[in-house]
C-alpha cells in the first residue's frame, strides 16, 4: 500500500507558510494604508500621492511597456545605502508612496540611476561637487535624452527611443516641438524630429516622479536634501 | 526494496539482477509507452531554449551597442525579460515536466495514466507562453519584475499545467516501502508549481492587492517558480539518475529525506530579501536573509548525500549523464553560497540591484538547473530510443560549451555586479565611473553566451538524432570515453 499519503499536508503547510509569511502577513501589516493628508474643519488638502491619472498616467502605460523598468529602479533605500547621497531622493521610499498603483513599478535592476523623484528640482546623478554644473532636467532635456541618451553625455549605455519620435518634412513654419539636437545628431537639413503623443506621454510621467513629500514613516529627511546652489 | 537495485539492470551490469521487480521487457514498454510525451516536452523545451539563447546573445550585445536591434519590439527593455522567461518557462519547465513526466512513470513501474491529456497540456503550456512572450514584445507588459507576462497568458499556461499536473498525480504511485527520495522532489515541485502559479495571479487578480504588496507576490510567485519547481525537480532527477550511473543505493536515505524536508520549509521563505531597505517590511526581509543562510543546510547535506553516492565508482567519471548532474551540482554549491553571503546585510547593500543577483539567477538556471537536465535526458533518451547516443565528440563539444559558457558568464555578471555595487556605494564616484567599471565585462558575457550557444546546438542536433532513432545500437552506453570496466 502506499505510504505516501503523509507527502501531500506536510507540503501544504509548507506552502501555506511560504505564502503566509512572505505574502498574507506582510499584506496584513501593509494592505490598510491609505495616502497621506492633512484634515482641517473637514478639508482635505495635501493629499499624498495623488491617484494617478492624466497625460502622466498615460506615460507610465509607456514607461512599462517599453521596459524601462528593467534598468531602472523606483526605489531609494534608507539605511548605510548611498542612494540618498547620490542625489536620488530626500529620503528612503516606503510603502505608502505606492499605494495609489495597482501594480508599481519598482525593477530590480540599476544599469541606470534610481528614477523615484527624477521629476524633482532637486534630483541629481552627479557628486554634489561635480565641477560640471548638472544641467536641469526639463521636458526638453529629457526628450532629447530619450531621442538619443548620447546627445546628453558621453557614455551612456541607454538604449535610443527613437521610435517615439517621427523625422518629417519641414513644411511651412518649423514646429515648435522639434527637439534642439547637436549638429551631429539632428536630423537631415529640411527635416525636424518631433515627439510623438507616447513620447510626450512618458516626458510628463518623468516629471510627474517625485517622492519627496515627508512621510513619518520614512523618517527625517537627511542633510544631503539641502537643494543645491 | 529500494528503486535503486530494482533498476539495476538498467546500467547493464553483465550479470542481470535476479531481483528486479520488473522485467526488462516490462520497463522497455513503460519506456515505449510515454516516448511521444517525453518527446514532445523535451523537442519543445529544445526549441525554446535556441529562441533564448539567441535572444540572450542579442540582449548582451546591446549592452556593449545600445542600439544593436532596438527596434521598438526589440530593444533592451524588452528583450531581456523575453529571454528571460523563454528560458525558465520554455526551455527549463518543459525540459523539466519530460523529465518528471518519464521518472513517474518509471518510479511508478506503470505507463502515465492520461497521457494524451498531458499532450495537450503541454500545448497549452507552449500556446500560453508564446502568447505571453508576443504581449511583451507587443508591448503588453506588466510592471512587476519577475511576473512580465499578462494574466492571460498564465491563465492559458496554468489550464495547461492542470492538465499536466493531473496525469502525473493521477500515475504516481508507490512501489517501494517508503516514497524515493526521486519521487518526494518532483511530485512537490509539480504541485508547488501549479499551487503557486495558481495563487499568485489569483491573489494580483483581486482588489485588495496593489502597491508594493502586488511586487512581493510577483517576487513570491516568482522565488518559487525557480526554488520550489526548478531547482526540487532538478534535484529529484539527480537523486534518481547518480544511483542508477553507479548501481549502488543513495548514501543515506535518512540524511535524503530530512534534507528534502528541511529545503521545503525553508527555501519557501527566500523571496523576499530582494527589496531589503526599500518599502518592505524590515522583519521580512531579514526573514529572507536568515532563510537563504539556513538555505546552506539542506542543499549543501543534499550534495553531500549525492556525492557521496558516487564514491569509487569509475561509471561517474565517463557517463554524460552523471558529468553533468555532478558540475550542476558543483555550480548549486557555489550559487548557494554565493546567495548567502550576498544576503548578508553588509554586502547586500553593495550588491542590490546590481547584476550579481542576475549572476546567481544564471548560476541556478543554467548552471545547475539546465546541466542537472542535460543528464537527465542523456539518461532517458536512449532508454526511449531503443539506440544509444551516436557521438562521443559531440556530447563534449556539449559539455565543454555549456560548461565553460556558462560557468564564464555567470563570473562576468558577478563580477560585473560587484564592481558596479562597490562603485555604487560610494557616493562621490560619478554614475559614468559606475557604467564603466560595470561594463569591462560585458564583452565576456556575450562570449560566454555565444559558447554557450554552441554547445547547446550540438545538444540539439544530437537529440533531434536520437528522436528519429539514428545512434549507436543498443547496449552500451556512450561514454566520454571508452572505459570499459569489465
Ligand atoms: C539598457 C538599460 C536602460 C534602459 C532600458 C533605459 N535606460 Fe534610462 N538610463 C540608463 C543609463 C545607463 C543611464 C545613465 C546615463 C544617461 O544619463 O544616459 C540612464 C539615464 C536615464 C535618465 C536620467 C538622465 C539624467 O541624467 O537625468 C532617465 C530620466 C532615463 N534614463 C529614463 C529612461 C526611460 C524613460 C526609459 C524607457 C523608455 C529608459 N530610461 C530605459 C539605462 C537604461
Amino acid at each position: 500500500m502506499s505510504r505516501s499519503g503523509f507527502l501531500f499536508p506536510i507540503l501544504l503547510i509548507a506552502f501555506a507558510t511560504s505564502l503566509g509569511v512572505t505574502v498574507l502577513i506582510p499584506h496584513a501589516q501593509l494592505g490598510a494604508l491609505t495616502p497621506d493628508f492633512k484634515e482641517e474643519d473637514g478639508l482635505v488638502s495635501d493629499v499624498y500621492p495623488n491617484v494617478p491619472g492624466g497625460l502622466a498616467e498615460v506615460g507610465r502605460q509607456v514607461y512599462v511597456s517599453e521596459g524601462c523598468q528593467t534598468c531602472h529602479t523606483q526605489i531609494v533605500r534608507g539605511g548605510d545605502s548611498a542612494d540618498v547621497d547620490r542625489g536620488w531622493g530626500s529620503r528612503r521610499t516606503v510603502a505608502r508612496d505606492h499605494v495609489t498603483e495597482h501594480t508599481p513599478v519598482l525593477g530590480a535592476l540599476r544599469l541606470g540611476p534610481d528614477l523615484s523623484n527624477v521629476g524633482s528640482e532637486k534630483w541629481r546623478n552627479e557628486p554634489s561637487d561635480d565641477p560640471y554644473k548638472p544641467a536641469k532636467r526639463d521636458a526638453s532635456w529629457h526628450l532629447k535624452h530619450l531621442y538619443n541618451p548620447l546627445a546628453m553625455g558621453e557614455g551612456s549605455i541607454m538604449p535610443s527611443y527613437k521610435h517615439l519620435f517621427l523625422v518629417r518634412k519641414i513644411t511651412g513654419t518649423p514646429s515648435p516641438d522639434a527637439l534642439q539636437l547637436p549638429k551631429a545628431m539632428s536630423a537631415p537639413t529640411g527635416s525636424e524630429v518631433v515627439p510623438t503623443p507616447e513620447a510626450k506621454a512618458l516626458v510628463a510621467y518623468l516629471g510627474s516622479l517625485d517622492r519627496s513629500h515627508p512621510l513619518k514613516e520614512a523618517g527625517k529627511a537627511t542633510a544631503a536634501t539641502t537643494p543645491k546652489k | 526494496m529500494t528503486d535503486a537495485v530494482a533498476d539495476k539492470a538498467q546500467i547493464r551490469i553483465p550479470a542481470p539482477d535476479k531481483a528486479a521487480q520488473l522485467s526488462a521487457v516490462d520497463r522497455a514498454q513503460i519506456d515505449a509507452s510515454v516516448r511521444p510525451l517525453v518527446l514532445w516536452f523535451f523537442t519543445t523545451g529544445l526549441l525554446w531554449l535556441l529562441v533564448s539563447t539567441s535572444l540572450a546573445v542579442v540582449n548582451a550585445l546591446q549592452l556593449v551597442f545600445p542600439d544593436f536591434l532596438g527596434f521598438s519590439f526589440s530593444n533592451f527593455g524588452r528583450l531581456s525579460p523575453v529571454a528571460s522567461v523563454t528560458f525558465s518557462y520554455g526551455w527549463c519547465s518543459m525540459a523539466a515536466m519530460g523529465v518528471a513526466a518519464w521518472l513517474i512513470s518509471r518510479l511508478s513501474s506503470r505507463p502515465l495514466i492520461g497521457k494524451t491529456v498531458a499532450t495537450l497540456g503541454a500545448v497549452l503550456w507552449n500556446v500560453g507562453l508564446l502568447l505571453g512572450v508576443i504581449s511583451i514584445l507587443t508591448g503588453k507588459m506588466s510592471a512587476l519584475t519577475g511576473l512580465e507576462m499578462p494574466s492571460s497568458a498564465y491563465a492559458v499556461m496554468l489550464s495547461g499545467l492542470g492538465l499536466i499536473a493531473m496525469c502525473f498525480l493521477l500515475s504516481f504511485r508507490n512501489t517501494g516501502e517508503k516514497v524515493s527520495i526521486a519521487a518526494m522532489f518532483v511530485i512537490a515541485g509539480t504541485c508547488w508549481l501549479g499551487w503557486s502559479l495558481f495563487a499568485g495571479n489569483l491573489l494580483l487578480a483581486t482588489n485588495g492587492v496593489n502597491g508594493v504588496i502586488a511586487q512581493l507576490v510577483a517576487d513570491w510567485t516568482n522565488s518559487g517558480f525557480v526554488w520550489m519547481w526548478l531547482v526540487p525537480v532538478s534535484l529529484g532527477s539527480a537523486y534518481f539518475v547518480i544511483p542508477k550511473v553507479t548501481g549502488e543505493p543513495i548514501f543515506s536515505g535518512p540524511l535524503g529525506r530530512g534534507c528534502f524536508w528541511l529545503y521545503i520549509f525553508v527555501a519557501g521563505l527566500t523571496g523576499s530579501a530582494r527589496l531589503a531597505g526599500g518599502p518592505i517590511p524590515v522583519w521580512l526581509s531579514s526573514l529572507s536573509a536568515s532563510a537563504a543562510i539556513l538555505l546552506l543546510v539542506p542543499v549543501f547535506g543534499s550534495i553531500y548525500n549525492l556525492i557521496a553516492s558516487c564514491r569509487g565508482s569509475r561509471r561517474t567519471a565517463n557517463s554524460p549523464s552523471a558529468r553533468f548532474t555532478l558540475f550542476g551540482l558543483g555550480i548549486f554549491f557555489s550559487a548557494v553560497l554565493l546567495n548567502a553571503v550576498g544576503s548578508l546585510r553588509s554586502v547586500h547593500y553593495m550588491v542590490q540591484f546590481t547584476l550579481f543577483d542576475s549572476g546567481v539567477a544564471a548560476l541556478v538556471l543554467n548552471g545547475f538547473v539546465t546541466m542537472a537536465l542535460f543528464g537527465a535526458i542523456y539518461f532517458i533518451m536512449p532508454r526511449i530510443s531503443g539506440c544509444e547516443w551516436l557521438s562521443s565528440t559531440l556530447i563534449s563539444i556539449h559539455f565543454l560549451g555549456a560548461a565553460y559558457g556558462t560557468t564564464m558568464g555567470s563570473l562576468m555578471l558577478v563580477f560585473s555586479g560587484l564592481a558596479s555595487g562597490a562603485a555604487l556605494d560610494a557616493a562621490n564616484t560619478s554614475f559614468r565611473q559606475v557604467l564603466e567599471v560595470g561594463s569591462s565585462y560585458y564583452w565576456g558575457r556575450v562570449i560566454s553566451f555565444i559558447l554557450v550557444g554552441l554547445g547547446y546546438a550540438a545538444f540539439t542536433l544530437h537529440f533531434l538524432l536520437m528522436a528519429l532513432r539514428v545512434g549507436q545500437p543498443g547496449g552500451e552506453p556512450t561514454l566520454f570515453r571508452d572505459a570499459h570496466e569489465h
